[in-house]
């Protein structure tokens, strides 16, 4: 087990290991703290500015991003002060006249106490994308396919698919669908292609073999089964619905179960 | 692409790996010298590049993109310069560029149709003293005036003209 | 000389023997410098070189390629010895002349001579020039007389001394403790001191260590790192192994900005003589201590001048910064402990060693030591390189030395430390220079750019023009930044074009708190320093712009009017000619008039009227 510290959150004095983050400490022990671009699957990036809270580093406040921010012995840490939550609600209005019209952004602002855009829309991204980053690190941290990045810079910056067009690495897995906090990213299948939008990545699609149903891409097929081996790769390519069935026949027969397929993730969508 | 021409695209994009010992870390500077070789950074050459050094093409358009020194279109024959650092805005650069725009019927970065001048505003060359500048390929021109900028262009297209 | 430098004793020889071969009976010392060389100082060295190969006896006059002399507005500069006279805008068909008369005959060429403007007064030598006698050169000092590209020229001098003292007599904790004493605080902005950051690198766990010379000097109007990297690159070099052996580093980076081709050509040459030299490389001077130096090209990002935006393009990533949480001498490039100084830190660094930390520390104010090297530029009569006192008062530098501004204008602000940096109005002129001083006043000492600003200057342009380049350059990872810089460039935008509205200032200093609290490295915190410091000190022309649709320093086009002045113009029509919108009318010979309503005001005929009869009102 690793080195444990005591620290301090809104008052209240706990323990926790070296190498966790604030975020991770604060929001277990029931701190409201919003956030765009973390997510546990990932490195934190630190680039939505919304887990602001202050920290006192001897005997001077200051505001940093807890999900970023590694804990220490003595650490002092605010997580609803008032300048916390206006300087929150400072990037959530910059967020909102970027993406005035995203559902999920609406909520979030109305959590803080924004009901209304407030600034004019100066930018714009792709299909209300708010420069997140959460699906170039799935794609690079976790699937290696590093089928995306962030291009250009500024206010120009977006993501895309090397050189903009359709890139011959993506999986078309869905992982940046599933961590999407805008729902931005969509698979849209057309026939025996899948698209990821809005990257333009159009790879073959897969279904599955029993009932014909879409369910990704072929490359993730492929990419699962090198990772599987014996018995297990047999699930590749079967829908959720199909394999549950399968896997219950087997079990009846032999009382052996075959792993759990994952569900379609979030924000994939048939055409 | 042809076949012959890949392979020369090779050997160059290897020379140039090989001056870094095609370590990643030098990617910068391995595609400027690509741009120095080729004027600008064919995809084919930022490919291959990406698969010598074993790092994803996204990696090569993400810089390509985000450093302005980058092209990943040809350039024309002439880059005209326009500093638009602080003393040179100060002192009529921003008119100097306007006037380039319009003449020229070209935006930050881009060329000429007629393929001979591409158009860089760069923020500041360290060349104060001479605000404001406006530098075309290497040559320096300084305490430049709206009026002096129709010479300047008449003289590359003349010796554009005579060139060929 | 061939075989490498390989002890303390073959330095001292090698010393001894370039010293003896002694200088010339006459020099001709010609700036290479960025502005000289623009100036055409290429072609008078090739003049030089001609005529003076083209004599059949008399004294050897040997040429010297200098660095960059510091009064770029006099180029092409020339300083012929004995006498030491400093020849000014000196021209191709200048040289035959100046070789005959001066280098031949010790005559001076009075047309040649820098005319003081204030008192009219010729000067010969560059030391009573009052531009060079207000400072006090030790980054600077060797910069007009040694050639940048002789490593012989750089050790007659007594160069690599410091390195050859700190390597026999010296422990790593005796150079960062000399360092500390010394005061010095680093130069490339945050005015962190250098002493303690060493320190921080040595005690960080984790091999190996890295060192870096940030040389990206990106701040529009400043030219002082470029002009050290290629006026003195050895001195920078010097510093840099001096620090690698004070840390314990074995592997070390200089970034140069891609707009610096001489920059990168002089450190490289320069490098190569170092490790021909056995300078660099494995068991340095005998001391068991081995540095390498590789140089890094940036590709044209003004972010990477921050530390680990920087570092991120050195790994060939694009130049993103991340949360300093966790400081990069701890875990910087490859996430290995890292210590990162700009070009002008490094060069103070063998002098520190040479003289002594306390002679260093006698220099400057209390908390800020030894001299700031700032490049003087704007509406100021001399343009150039100054290197001053820390402490000393603007009004000496931009008055005494920069001789005040030109045109007869009324001076109006000072813009110090770059796109980040603050405007500093007249009424704070006699401030003293230093890092805290300049913190007082809503700005920052930034790498050392000085803008000087007239009468004419709009301040509200200038916080929109330095907000246009923050957004351009930010790298858009974060929201403040990216988004929040946009909106503030959106309200300044408008306010210069008139349609400013009841409320705008106050929504631009909340737009400002966003960037100062919540934007994730040192681009976004400061962005607000120009927008802050013109509010502070110029609100009235917020006021003016957003209420009177009136641009007091006439700049913001459509909030004044063009009108030909009648008595001066003549009637040549140029003005009507270049009129887009065919609003100017007249007969020829006969003054001609602006018509106000057609007028778009665009100000085409004000820069084409060759009598300058269009007045601004």
């Amino acid at each position: 087990m690793g080195e444990t510290v005591t620290l301090t959150i809104d008052g209240r004095e706990t323990q926790a290991k070296v190498g966790e983050t604030l975020l991770q400490v604060a929001r277990r022990m029931g701190a409201a703290i919003p956030t765009l671009c973390y997510h546990p699957a990932v490195s934190p990036y630190g680039a939505c500015r919304l887990c602001l809270v202050e920290v006192k580093v001897r005997g001077r406040t200051r505001l940093v991003t807890s999900c970023c921010y590694p804990i220490r012995e003595g650490l002092e840490a605010f997580t609803q002060s008032d300048r916390v939550l206006k300087a929150r609600r400072g990037v959530m209005r910059l967020l909102l006249a970027r993406a005035p019209e995203s559902p999920e952004l609406r909520k979030l602002a109305e959590s803080m106490g924004i009901t209304d855009p407030q600034l004019p829309s100066v930018t714009k991204g792709k299909r209300d994308c708010i420069l997140c980053g959460l699906c170039v690190s799935v794609c690079n941290e976790v699937m290696g396919a590093a089928a995306i990045s962030f291009s250009y810079r500024g206010v120009e910056r977006v993501v895309t698919a090397p050189f903009e067009q359709s890139s011959p690495a993506c999986l078309a897995c869905g992982a940046c669908a599933a961590v999407c906090p805008v729902g931005s990213v969509v698979l849209e299948y057309d026939g025996e292609t899948v698209t990821v939008e809005p990257f333009g990545n159009r790879r073959p699609a897969l279904r599955c073999r029993e009932c014909g149903a879409l369910i990704g891409g072929k490359g993730m097929g492929e990419r699962v089964a090198q990772q599987l081996s014996g018995r297990l790769t047999q699930a590749v390519d079967l829908c959720a619905e199909c394999k549950r069935k399968i896997s219950a026949q087997a079990i009846c027969q032999a009382g052996t179960a075959v792993v759990a397929w994952p569900a379609l993730p979030e924000g994939v969508t048939e055409r | 692409m042809s076949e012959t021409m890949h392979a020369d695209y090779l050997a160059s994009i290897e020379t140039i790996a090989d001056r870094y010992g095609r370590n990643p870390d030098f990617l910068i500077p391995m595609m400027q010298d690509v741009q120095t070789a080729f004027g600008y950074l064919p995809r084919d050459a930022l490919e291959g590049l990406a698969d010598l050094l074993g790092i994803p093409p996204s990696q090569c358009f993400s810089v390509a993109t985000f450093y302005k020194s980058f092209s990943l279109v040809p350039r024309g024959r002439h880059t005209i310069t326009v500093c638009l650092g602080t003393v040179c805005y100060l002192k009529g650069g921003r008119e100097i560029a306007e006037t380039i725009e319009r003449e020229l019927e070209v935006k930050a970065g881009g060329t000429s149709r007629d393929g001979l001048f591409t158009y860089e505003p760069v923020n500041c060359l360290g060349a104060c003293a001479l605000a404001p500048v406006v530098v075309v390929d290497s040559e320096y021109y300084d305490h430049v005036k709206l009026r002096d900028l129709p010479r300047i262009l008449k003289k590359y297209r003349e010796a554009d003209r005579k060139g060929q | 000389m061939s075989s490498p430098i390989a002890t303390i004793g073959d330095l001292e020889r090698w010393q001894d023997r370039v010293r003896q071969a002694g200088p010339a009976a006459v020099q001709v010392a010609i700036c290479m410098g960025t502005g000289c060389m623009a100036k055409g100082a290429a072609s008078v060295l090739e003049a030089f070189r001609r005529e003076i190969a083209a004599l059949s006896d008399g004294p050897r006059i040997e040429i010297k390629q200098t660095g960059c002399h510091g009064f770029c507005s006099q180029g092409a500069i020339v300083v012929v010895s004995p006498p030491e006279v400093f020849y000014r805008d000196v021209r191709v068909e200048d040289v035959p002349e100046i070789v005959r008369e001066t280098a031949l005959q010790g005559q001076v060429i009075e047309r040649l001579l820098y005319v003081d403007p204030v008192t009219n007064k010729a000067h010969c030598s560059p030391h009573s020039i009052p531009f060079y006698a207000r400072q006090r050169r030790l980054v600077l000092e060797r910069n007009g007389i040694t050639d940048p590209n002789s490593i012989e020229d750089y050790v007659a001098a007594g160069g690599y001394s410091s390195l050859a003292k700190v390597l026999s007599e010296m422990t790593p904790e005796e150079v960062i403790a000399e360092v500390e004493k010394s005061g010095l605080r680093g130069r490339g902005g945050g005015g962190f001191p250098t002493g303690r950051k060493w320190r921080s690198c040595r005690e960080a766990p984790g091999e190996p260590k890295y060192l870096i010379c940030n040389g990206d000097e990106g701040d529009p109007g400043a030219f002082m790192d470029r002009s050290v990297m290629e006026g003195n690159p050895h001195a920078v070099i010097e510093g840099m192994i001096i620090g690698a052996y004070a840390i314990g580093a074995q592997q070390a980076f200089i970034y140069v900005r891609n707009e610096y081709p001489l920059a990168v050509q002089r450190l490289e040459n320069a490098l190569a003589q170092a490790r021909e030299h056995g300078l660099l490389g494995s068991n340095i001077l005998n001391s068991g201590f081995s540095l390498d130096i590789q140089i890094d090209r940036g590709g044209g990002a003004f972010v990477c001048g921050e530390s680990t935006a920087l570092m991120a393009s050195l790994e060939g990533k694009p130049g993103e910064p991340r949360a300093k949480y966790v400081h990069t001498v701890e875990v910087g490039l490859h996430g290995k402990p890292t210590l990162l100084n700009n070009v002008e830190t490094w060069a103070n660094v063998p002098i520190i060693i040479a003289r002594g930390a306390d002679w260093f520390a006698s220099i400057g104010t209390e908390k800020s030591k030894g001299t700031k090297v700032f490049s003087l530029v704007g509406k100021v009569q001399n343009t150039g390189l100054v290197e001053v006192p820390m402490g000393m008062t603007l009004r000496e530098i931009v008055v005494e030395i920069g001789g005040g501004v030109p045109d007869g204008k009324r001076l109006k602000a000072v813009q110090t430390g770059g796109p980040s940096g603050g405007c500093i109005p007249t009424e704070h002129m006699d401030a003293e220079v230093d890092f805290d001083q300049l913190w007082e006043l809503g700005s920052i000492m930034g790498s050392g750019g000085l803008i000087v600003m007239d009468e004419d200057t709009c301040m509200v342009n200038v916080a929109r023009y330095f907000t246009e380049f923050l957004l351009k350059e930010s790298c858009g990872k974060c929201v403040p930044c990216r988004e929040g810089l946009a909106q503030v460039l959106e309200v300044l935008t408008r306010i210069c074009a008139g349609k400013g509205r009841e409320g705008d200032i106050e929504l631009l200093l909340e737009l400002c708190d966003c960037l100062d609290d919540a934007a994730l490295c040192g681009l976004g915190n400061t962005a607000s320093n120009p927008v802050r410091s013109t509010i502070r000190y110029f609100r009235d022309e917020y006021d003016a712009h957003i209420r009177d649709r009136r641009c007091p320093a006439r700049e913001c086009r459509g909030l004044f009017d063009y009108q030909i002045i009648a008595e001066q113009c003549r009637g040549c029509g140029v003005c009507a000619k270049e009129c887009p919108a065919e609003a100017i009318s007249g007969e020829r010979k006969k003054p001609h008039v602006i018509d106000q309503d057609k007028c778009i005001r665009c100000g085409l005929c004000f820069a084409a009227c060759p009598f300058d009869s269009i007045a601004k009102v």
